[in-house]
């Protein structure tokens, strides 16, 4: 399936986003669960290159905090404690890509932790729970957008083929479904499962939950398709040639439905990213301590970390890249000649 | 016309049916673990667990369940809340009104700027104006609104123009009447300013395009042959013909608006149905999340309604195909 | 309704005997009103093995449906359609699946007919590839001589049908309907949406196919003359029915039927003689 250029350079810089995160673990200095608590609410370190004494180092560098005196909770650049920031530096254990043990970081210092992007209550680095943090929202979102395609065109597909009263029962359940607004809906199917879960089965469990909600839009689109392509003359000379139905499923109705179901997945992960944020910002998502953009924003609820702790708010900000890039593929996928298109009637597509 | 009308609303109050169905559906996905964790759940009495017992037949089949419950809405009650120990309506009622408020307010305000933006800049499509608005538009797109309504609400602390939560100020009973509503008027300003900017991008996008491709058909170009003035013709000719995608719209933006609204409503403290729900999820309060998903489906249904008598009002294909029919 | 046939001296045994074929589409409507309406309604006649049988009529007769009917895409609302001793209209699916391959249907679009996204080659190996009895290699000589057969060059066998002009198209398809030896090919107006010039290539090239292959021919047009140059005897279809049947000269010459008559009224004529008339 050749791609126009610009859906190209989109999805490289999708894939080079999501690389990073992926490989969380090299590009943060630390352990996201790592605690210091010695250090809670650090603001974050300001990087220089020219020191108090106007030299210029080549090596950029941050100074420690140390407390106001007077204060107790005010912090200072102790500008007697430079720390130059060494790259491709051995750290903390961690698994690249879930298995491969290493321990080369991108950066870091030798002895004290440097914290780019401050700490929250427990003197945990913002920074590396910010890129771990993405590992799971952006999983929950990719995978939730994977399954709800899959549903949404087997119903659709099973709707389309099939017809009859197959088809009404399957379109008027989407309905159903398309009749609650997404985060109604979210909360009705959450509300009824355990709250008390652990990590791996919430994570799980959210994937479901979300996947569950959106299947009904993709499945009346590619109903729409198959009813068209099931009529085309190519398909019925293929059903001449004593071709089974699960085979014009596959190899002529599917290529039909691939430009709908590409678009589709662009729309959506940046969604269900989104939705995960939501339910762990609620805490009805990934508990603590695992990091993810939602739960980073859970304390958020509190005004004195609102008001007073800045930098606790970037996560909020984490998945603006990423929804830049999901919304340019999806641009690139609209401008493209027609096989991309979806009809104009249906909404979400200029999302 | 009044077949259409019955028949719309016909439809509507099936859905509405159909999803409360669905929903007491959904209590079956954990039914031994539910009620078994409501026996522990140390909000809820064994003497209220007891008497809801008879009353809701909370261990019988699904149908039952769901009969009682039903037989409880024609009684004006909608089940039970546990943990506030009163029947669901009149707590739901309170909220939803505030929820309505919110949600009507920020609807209103998001079409009055989304429609003339959508169709100044479809005029100009291409130029400098229109790719001002584009750009602008994806900013505030790729922006989560649970970003938008954080950062309003850091807004509003550190400048102090807006009170940060609740719907009214302590003292609201003693104030004037003006007062009261510039009191309103003030705490709504923040929520409403979260959702009109969460769902303002994507109706001027969806107006823009609707209109840009009805700006392209040959019968305004003959229109405009005829010397009508520019206004005329953008909102009496141009604007109903793009009536169709546009009332589809319309009936997505008030489902797009609710789940915004019970977002934002939590992050604000806005004493709707948001925090209400949320609160009864963590304390599972099963007949308050169904009661609230019932009235997510309502106003969404009526709005859909709404869009559908809209549409037969502006588009006469509409009337003519149900005529015929 | 009698048919006569044709002394050829062809083999007289029915390959397929259409009997009281009825085909009927009803439009769902709420509120029980079901309006119905009718493609087909009682068509009869025998095609004899070898033969060529052209079914002529207007827009709307329901020639087209009756193809499908016969090549068993569509199931018939009644009737019985007996072919090699089964009867199609009832025969279940897993059946049907096993006999479709005999009765092959040219559509009258070759370019909705063809998949845009596979090459010539991809397109005629197709059926074999489904039949899945033949090696690869064997597969692609088969395509290849196939390919010569209906007069496309080798060349073409790498490009998408885009690439190829519409009586190529039209060639390929012929050439794809080929592939699993059908006993009965169905042209369903065929030649409808080609140039004259390209299609009177193609009409050469199927008589060619019916001296030299032993298939039945069952030729679906609107074209009267086109009708009585390729197939020895007509079936004047309208509204569903079979109005007229007999052999091609005797239907031109001496149309029995109003239908007909306006069919043969509606041939473009110009001051020479049309086709040279088939010399009985």
């Amino acid at each position: 399936m050749s791609l126009p250029r610009k859906v190209t350079i989109w999805l490289l810089v999708l894939a080079v986003m999501h690389g990073i995160v992926l490989c969380a673990g090299f590009f943060a200095p630390y352990n996201p669960v790592e605690q210091d608590r010695k250090n809670p609410y650090l603001p974050p370190m300001r990087l220089h290159v020219m020191d108090t004494q106007k030299h210029l180092h080549l090596r950029p560098f941050v100074y420690l905090f140390q407390i106001r005196p007077g204060t107790f909770d005010q912090y200072a650049e102790d500008t007697a404690q430079p720390r130059p920031l060494k790259f491709f530096v051995t750290g903390d254990r961690y698994r690249l890509l879930g298995f491969v043990p290493a321990h080369l970081h991108l950066f870091g210092a030798d002895n004290d932790r440097i914290y780019l992007l401050g700490t929250d209550a427990y003197g945990r680095d913002q920074l590396s729970r910010l890129l771990f943090g993405g590992q799971i929202s952006l999983l929950a979102g990719l995978l939730g957008a994977g399954f709800t395609l899959l549903i949404g065109w087997c119903i659709g597909a099973a709707a389309g083929y099939y017809g009859g009263w197959r088809d009404d029962l399957l379109m008027r359940l989407a309905e159903l479904f398309l009749a609650l607004p997404w985060l109604y809906l979210l909360f009705a199917i959450r509300a009824f499962l355990p709250l008390a879960v652990n990590p791996l089965q919430a994570f799980f469990l959210i994937v479901a939950v979300i996947a569950a909600v959106g299947w009904a839009r993709p499945a009346r689109l590619v109903r729409g398709i198959v009813l068209s392509a099931k009529e085309r003359d190519f398909v019925r000379a293929a059903r001449g040639f004593g071709a089974s139905d699960l085979y014009l499923l596959r190899r002529h109705i599917f290529p039909e439905t691939s430009s709908v179901l590409l678009t589709q997945a662009a729309i959506l992960i940046p969604q269900y990213v989104l939705a995960e944020m939501t339910l762990s910002f609620l805490g009805l998502g990934v508990p603590e301590p695992v990091p993810s953009w939602g739960n980073l924003l859970s304390n958020l609820q509190q005004y004195s970390v609102l008001v007073s702790y800045w930098w606790m708010y970037l996560p909020a900000l984490s998945i603006v890249p990423f929804f830049l890039g999901y919304l340019g593929l999806a641009s690139a996928l609209q401008e493209s000649p027609g096989a991309y298109k979806i009809g104009r009637r249906s909404l979400g597509s200029l999302a | 016309m009044i077949r259409y009308f019955l028949r719309r609303l016909a439809h509507a109050f099936l859905l509405v049916i159909g999803v409360s169905i669905l929903a007491f559906f959904f209590t079956t996905l954990a039914p031994g673990n539910y009620f078994d964790e409501m026996r522990l759940n140390p909000q809820i009495s064994p003497e209220t667990l007891a008497a809801l017992r008879t009353q809701y037949q909370l261990d019988r089949p699904l149908p039952i369940r769901y009969a009682s419950w039903v037989n409880s809405v024609l009684h004006g009650q909608m089940g039970f809340s546990f943990a506030y120990n009163s029947p669901v309506a009149p707590l739901l009622l309170v909220r939803s009104k505030n929820t309505l408020l919110l949600t009507i307010t920020a609807t209103l305000l998001a079409w009055a700027i989304a429609i003339p933006l959508g169709v100044w800049s479809a005029e100009r499509l291409g130029r400098l104006p229109d790719r001002v608005i584009s750009w602008s538009t994806a900013a505030l797109l790729v922006v989560p609104d649970l970003a938008l309504a954080l950062g309003l609400l850091v807004l509003a602390v550190r400048t102090r123009w807006f009170p940060t939560g609740g719907m009214v100020s302590v003292d609201f009973e003693s104030l004037s009447s003006f007062n009261k509503i510039r009191d309103l008027a003030m705490h709504l300003a923040l929520p409403v300013a979260a959702l009109v900017l969460s769902t303002l991008p994507l109706l001027v996008r969806h107006v823009r395009a609707a209109v840009a491709e009805v700006l392209r058909a040959p019968f305004l170009l003959a229109a405009e042959g005829h010397g009508i003035r520019r206004s005329t013709l953008l909102y009496r000719y141009a604007l109903p013909a793009a009536a169709n995608p546009l009332a589809s719209l319309f009936g997505f933006s008030i489902g797009a608006l609710l789940s915004g609204s019970l977002l934002i409503e939590i992050v604000m403290s806005w004493p709707g149905l948001g925090p209400f729900l949320l609160e009864a999820i963590l304390a599972r309060d099963i007949y308050v999340v169904i009661g609230g998903v019932l009235f997510s489906t309502i106003v969404l249904a009526a709005g859909n309604f709404l869009a559908d008598m809209l549409l037969f009002w502006l588009d006469p294909r509409i009337r003519t195909e149900s005529a015929s029919q | 309704m009698e048919s006569e046939p044709t002394l050829r001296g062809q083999n007289m045994e029915p390959l397929l005997t259409v009997d009281n074929l009825s085909k009927r589409y009803t439009k769902r409507g709420f509120a029980g009103a079901r309006q119905d309406f009718v493609a087909l309604d009682g068509v009869s006649f025998t095609v004899s093995t070898g033969t060529a049988l052209a079914i002529v009529g207007e827009s709307g007769s329901g020639k087209s449906t009756l193809a499908s009917c016969i090549a068993c895409l569509e199931t018939p609302s009644a009737g019985n359609l007996w072919f090699e001793g089964k009867n199609l209209a009832q025969a279940p699916e897993c059946d049907l699946r096993l006999i479709r391959p005999q009765i092959q249907l040219i559509f009258p679009d070759p370019a909705s007919s063809l998949s845009a996204r596979w090459t010539v080659l991809e397109i005629l190996v197709e059926p074999l590839v489904l039949q899945g009895k033949l090696s690869r290699t064997q597969m692609e000589t088969r395509a290849f001589s196939l390919l010569e057969r209906v007069g496309l060059s080798q060349d073409a066998a790498e490009r998408p049908p885009s690439e190829l002009s519409g009586g190529q198209r039209q060639r390929l398809a012929i050439a794809r309907a080929l592939t699993l030896d059908p006993k009965l090919l169905i042209l369903d107006e065929a030649l409808s949406a080609l140039d004259c010039s390209v299609q009177a290539q193609i009409a050469n090239l199927l008589l060619e196919l019916q001296s030299s292959l032993a298939m039945t021919f069952l030729f679906i047009s609107h074209d009267l003359a086109m009708a009585a140059h390729l197939a020895d005897e007509i079936a004047v279809m309208s509204h569903g029915r079979i109005i007229e049947h007999g052999p091609s000269t005797k239907i031109l010459q001496n149309p029995g039927h109003e239908a007909t008559r306006q069919l043969l009224a509606a041939v473009p004529r110009l001051p020479r003689p049309p086709w040279p008339a088939t010399q009985q």
